[in-house]
């Protein structure tokens, strides 16, 4: 058989559909290395069925690849065929100043409480020294007013001042009364009176006409002792002091007279 | 999928012999289809013929150094591979190749309606142009190409003499080539 007595036999192509028997393919062998150029005819032939394979192709489920790809690959990861994964690049020169601002904030926060804190601590100290230092000053103002009240009586240039004397049965009591001649305002200063017992307050009479009359009482509060306005007398004969129970008594309890004067 | 790229034949045998994964993906994205169709001639049953695609596509990975150059193209080789893969299924699963035989008319035409849109080969376009290939030379090509079938059997079921099978197969793959070039 001859190169082209080969070619139009048509064993060729029973060898590229590979249906040709072995002693036929044995053959086709002996001619492709015989005649070289014979491959590209076969290859020519191949080509075509192959297309003619490609156009009845079916593809296999979807699933199918991945089965396949596990398989074949044990054990790998990117095996995974169905849904292609897209990775957000990072981004080289911005993730340092990122960093960067991301650390610098972090540490100004911190800084912030801290003097946030500290400022707290300062204030709440300031506010509790103002309130003792406004609390000082209130009574300081309160003894500063009532010791000038004190001193606006004894200056009063109506003022006339009576001594009333410690009787037998308090000789140390002394009590200064100061009575105003124009408006007959009656002011009693009870420093020098004894320290008051418990349930007991002090009582300032005027005897007016030969009788005792309730003068008001005398407040000894925290031990202070001011001069004190008490009711007023256009005229009286005489004033003391009586110890009685707390509140008054209608009348003077005698026996416990601490000071009297006579006018 | 999508290949961005392609091999020549060269590229991708040498980068199968060096058991390239990517070559390996490129293999199946553009074969597998084919092959699929090939297996589904013989055996029906789409599950049983995807476990014979899978065991055609380890043979190929596993038994690539196996192949030779020189008797015939990457395809031709995978091709009879598949082939005698799903004859080797059916026979040891006891099929009877009878019904085979009488269903292969059918196989066809159920092949030509079943398109792999993801082929990047132009498979609807040739498609159409193989519509006008005779119906006896697209018989003997299936049986042959697809079907494995022997020249013997060939012979029988076309009730032609066994001698001008030869002739028949080349006269069928001519016009094939004709309708094939522009």
């Amino acid at each position: 058989m001859t190169k082209e007595e080969f070619i139009s036999s048509g064993l060729l192509e029973l060898y590229a559909t590979g249906i040709s028997s072995q002693e036929e393919s044995r053959m086709v062998q002996e001619y492709l290395t015989k005649y070289p150029d014979l491959l590209e005819e076969l290859k020519q032939i191949e080509i075509s069925l192959e297309k003619y394979a490609q156009a009845n192709s079916i593809a296999p489920a979807a699933s199918f690849k991945e089965k396949l790809m596990q398989r074949v690959f044990p054990g790998e990861e990117d095996n995974k065929v169905t849904a292609p994964v897209i990775y957000m690049k990072k981004q080289g020169g911005g993730s340092f100043i990122f960093k960067l601002l991301a650390a610098a904030s972090v540490i100004l926060l911190l800084v912030s409480i801290i003097l946030n804190y500290t400022i707290y601590r300062k204030y709440h100290d300031t506010k509790d020294a103002l309130q003792i230092a406004q609390q000082k000053m209130e009574q300081q103002d309160k003894s500063n007013r009532a010791m000038s009240e004190d001193l606006n009586v004894m200056t009063n240039k109506y003022a006339q001042p009576v001594v009333l004397s410690g009787t037998a049965k308090s000789p140390e009591a002394v009590a200064k009364i100061f009575w105003m001649k124009n408006t007959g305002q009656v002011y009693v200063d009870p420093t020098n009176l004894p320290q008051v017992p418990a349930g007991k307050q002090y009582q300032l009479w005027a005897i007016v006409d030969g009788k005792p009359l309730d003068a008001g009482m005398i407040t000894t509060k925290k031990g202070i002792y001011h001069i004190q306005k008490m009711k007023s007398f256009g005229k009286a004969d005489a004033f003391a002091i009586t110890l009685e129970k707390e509140g008054g008594s209608p009348t003077p309890t005698m026996d416990a007279m601490i000071v009297s004067t006579k006018l | 999928m999508s290949q961005t790229f392609t091999y020549t034949e060269e590229e991708l045998v040498a980068l199968l012999k060096s058991n390239d994964k990517r070559a390996f993906e490129y293999l199946y994205d553009n074969y597998a289809g084919a092959l699929y169709a090939v297996i589904l001639k013989k055996i029906e049953d789409t599950i049983l013929a995807e476990d014979v695609l899978q065991e055609v596509f380890v043979k190929i990975w596993n038994n690539f150094s196996t192949y030779d150059t020189s008797k015939g193209r990457l395809f031709t080789w995978m091709l009879n591979i598949s082939r005698n893969l799903a004859i080797d299924t059916l026979r040891s699963k006891s099929f009877k190749k009878q019904s085979k035989i009488q269903n292969s008319e059918k196989a066809v035409d159920y092949v030509s309606n079943n398109i792999n849109e993801d082929e990047k080969f132009d498979a609807l376009g040739i498609r159409n142009q193989l519509n006008r290939l005779s119906q006896e030379h697209k018989r003997i090509m299936n049986m042959a190409y697809f079907e494995g079938f022997t020249q013997d059997e060939i012979s029988k079921q076309l009730g032609i003499p066994l001698g001008t099978i030869k002739t028949r197969m080349r006269a069928a793959i001519l016009e094939l080539k004709k309708i094939l070039q522009p």
